[in-house]
């Protein structure tokens, strides 16, 4: 009886620690998606160029010497918020900006030439095999009887706690911030706010980097807690992410941190008590549900079709 | 040995006869397909060193029939779909012998292409024993099969180790899930008590709940059919969460890359390998040739992609052209003398034997044999 309860629990901090990174990557799609209505699909590329450079990072300072793990951490993380910020300025500037006012399908076109441009500099750049990183932060705690163990990682703990932060620091921005309050405005209505005298390239351009700062947490936090990355993981992970803010209404911040939560969870449970082989089968199932019952996912609201 | 005689007295008269004929100096191609880009892309350079080395030999002694090979390589990243276009681009380039491809999901499609197109091809590496049993006439291959691959793994297994709770794991592809198979029949046939038999999906990053799963099933052995990157992962998050089953797969997984992704977690897996060939003492010659190029012979598929080429170099010689359809017939005939054995093929295309050997993989990278 123990035994099946501890192992439930494990599932659900399995569920938690891969669901919140979801939720991280998820917020760029929604935040984008509420403001100019367009899916960016290069956003999955820059959480892979987050990885990578706080693994550039991390090899570089411990080749110079340094060991001190909170500062390496510090430092990866600064860098890849930086790197991949820089990124996601870029991709609006030269995949959305030029094409503001055209055809919705062509910057999506764009942006998906973005993605692939970007894959590909990686792969030239870094070379297409795994790339690893030995463990940085190992340990944790465990408790059980004999027979089954449950682990929390200290590893997975910071998962939670960073992602609680960012999210928290997002919402505190979107209310309170003179910027959110004017993307908050842009998302209502993009026109009337430009008439009203926001800069609503800037807020654009802002929404970019929010979304690609975030989308550098999880790339960091996803890379010390997997130790491996490839020029390929920002496909799979854009994809469960955009599947995320879908979940959760696409257009909502709320709505994305939940969707990545359920994600992280359904696939935990599915592979827990069905089976792993039904993991994927059994998330997009539960899309198709919710979108049909509720086609603006479980926290959109009902919008006018932006023209 | 007998064959490098063979080349040389053929480099000789070719030396002879090409004073009178250096204008023909034709070349004949041989497509080098395989995965150069891509997340196995380690075993395709295997493949690649291993085939072209051979092709320097054979041309250093003189080349074929007069003529001197010349190697392509095709990119397939090891896609099945990536692969049907390589294919397709090596019957529009006109050439008529492929080397490769190397992942079995690869092979199996692009066969069917080359198979239409009279185009001989000799795979070093595709394990899955469905590419030659649809009757094909111009697929042979130079390693062996997960058929035999399995047996091994499983009586070793159960022989050896006599583990109490075994899981298997896949990751659903043609050539995990076929030896996992395999292995799951021959451990079922000898009692062993198999708990668990499961796929993954490949390219995932997050065994956690595979991993709390196993120990609830209180598992100590793990069998896993697929590539590296996943297996590494597993590895690595299993010695994470404290979870401690010895493990073991094909040869799929043993490269370096699985020491850098596992580090220490690697030591101590057991993998099912082809022999190495390159210790082998009559081999010492050739291996000091990839020595002396900083190439390493040691790979799992470098001399099976040596014998490939030689097996289709010998058979242009005996028939005395480049008559795929001749020479199909002829190589299943004909005895072999390569650096992987005398080998000899049977009517399906598959060598007629080929023995799997179980290491104990170090996390150096390199291996020593399991007793």
């Amino acid at each position: 009886m123990l035994e099946a309860f501890l192992y439930f629990i494990q599932q659900i901090l399995n569920g938690l620690t891969i669901g919140s990174t979801y939720a991280l990557i998820a917020i760029g799609y929604t935040m984008v998606y509420g403001i100019i209505g367009m899916i960016n699909f290069a956003h999955g590329e820059v959480y892979m160029i987050g990885t990578y450079v706080s693994f550039v990072v991390i090899a570089g300072l411990t080749m110079l010497g340094i060991e001190y793990v909170p500062i390496i951490i510090l430092a990866a993380l600064t860098i890849a918020i930086i790197v991949s910020s820089s990124f996601g300025w870029a991709i609006e500037r030269t995949a959305y900006r030029p094409l503001r006012g055209a055809n919705r399908l062509i910057p999506l076109i764009s942006a998906i030439g973005m993605s692939i441009f970007l894959q590909n500099f990686v792969v030239n750049a870094q070379g297409a095999r795994d790339v690893a990183i030995p463990p940085m932060i190992s340990g944790g705690w465990t408790f059980g009887t004999e027979n089954f163990q449950a682990s929390l990682s200290y590893m997975q703990l910071i998962i939670f706690i960073a992602t609680f932060i960012c999210m928290s620091a997002l919402t505190l921005f979107i209310s309170k911030s003179r910027m959110g309050r004017a993307c908050r405005a842009v998302a209502e209505d993009i026109k009337m706010a430009n008439l009203l005298g926001i800069n609503t390239n800037r807020v654009i351009s802002a929404t970019f980097v929010i979304g690609a700062s975030l989308a550098a947490v999880a790339g960091l936090l996803l890379g010390l807690y997997y130790g491996v990355a490839n020029p390929h993981i920002g496909f799979i992970a854009g994809l469960k992410a955009f599947t995320a803010a879908v979940l959760g209404g696409i257009g909502s911040i709320p709505g994305a941190m939940l969707g990545g939560i359920i994600l992280g969870l359904t696939e935990s449970l599915t592979a827990a008590y069905i089976s792993s082989e039904w993991k994927d089968a059994v998330s997009f199932s539960l899309l198709v549900l919710i979108l049909l019952f509720k086609p603006t996912g479980l926290l959109g609201k009902q919008e006018v079709e932006k023209v | 040995m007998s064959s490098h005689k063979k080349f040389l007295k053929l480099g000789a008269a070719a030396l002879l006869a090409g004073a009178a004929s250096v204008a023909s100096a034709e070349t004949i191609k041989i497509a080098l397909a395989g995965p150069v880009t891509g997340p196995v892309a380690q075993y395709g350079d295997m493949q690649m060193i291993g085939s072209k080395m051979a092709i320097q030999k054979i041309n250093e002694a003189g080349g074929v029939n007069g003529a001197q090979l010349e190697g392509i390589v095709y990119d397939d990243a090891c896609d099945p779909k990536q692969a049907v276009a390589v294919a397709n681009k090596v019957v529009n380039d006109g050439i008529s012998f492929v080397v490769g491809h190397l992942c079995s999901s690869s092979t199996q499609p692009a066969s069917d292409v080359y198979e239409d197109e009279g185009i001989l091809m000799v795979t070093a590496a595709s394990t899955s024993p469905d590419i030659t049993t649809r009757g094909y006439q111009m697929v042979f291959r130079t390693i062996g099969l997960d058929s035999h691959q399995g047996p091994v793994a499983g009586n070793y297994i159960a022989d050896k180790i006599k583990p109490g709770n075994v899981a298997i794991i896949h990751d659903k592809q043609q050539y995990g899930e076929g030896i996992a198979t395999s292995v799951k029949t021959t451990l079922e046939e000898k009692g062993v008590n198999v708990v668990m038999f499961e796929g993954i999906t490949s390219g995932d990053k997050d065994f956690s709940s595979l991993i709390a799963k196993l120990q609830k099933a209180n598992v100590d052995f793990v069998y896993y059919g697929g590539y590296h990157p996943e297996l590494g992962l597993i590895l690595r998050q299993s010695a994470e969460k404290g979870f401690k089953a010895q493990f073991m797969g094909p040869e799929g997984v043993g490269n370096n890359d699985i020491n850098a992704i596992a580090g220490p977690a690697s030591e101590g897996l057991l993998v099912t390998l082809p022999p190495s060939f390159d210790k082998n003492p009559a081999n010492a010659d050739l291996v000091k040739s990839f020595v002396d190029v900083g190439q390493d012979a040691s790979g799992a598929f470098v001399l099976t992609a040596y014998s490939a080429v030689q097996v289709l170099a010998d058979a242009m010689v005996k028939t005395g052209g480049t008559d795929t359809d001749a020479m199909q017939k002829a190589m299943r005939e004909m005895n072999f003398s390569t650096p992987t054995g005398d080998i000899q093929f049977d009517e399906k295309g598959d060598l007629k034997q080929f023995d799997f050997v179980v290491y104990n993989w170090h996390q150096d990278g390199s291996k020593t044999e399991a007793k």
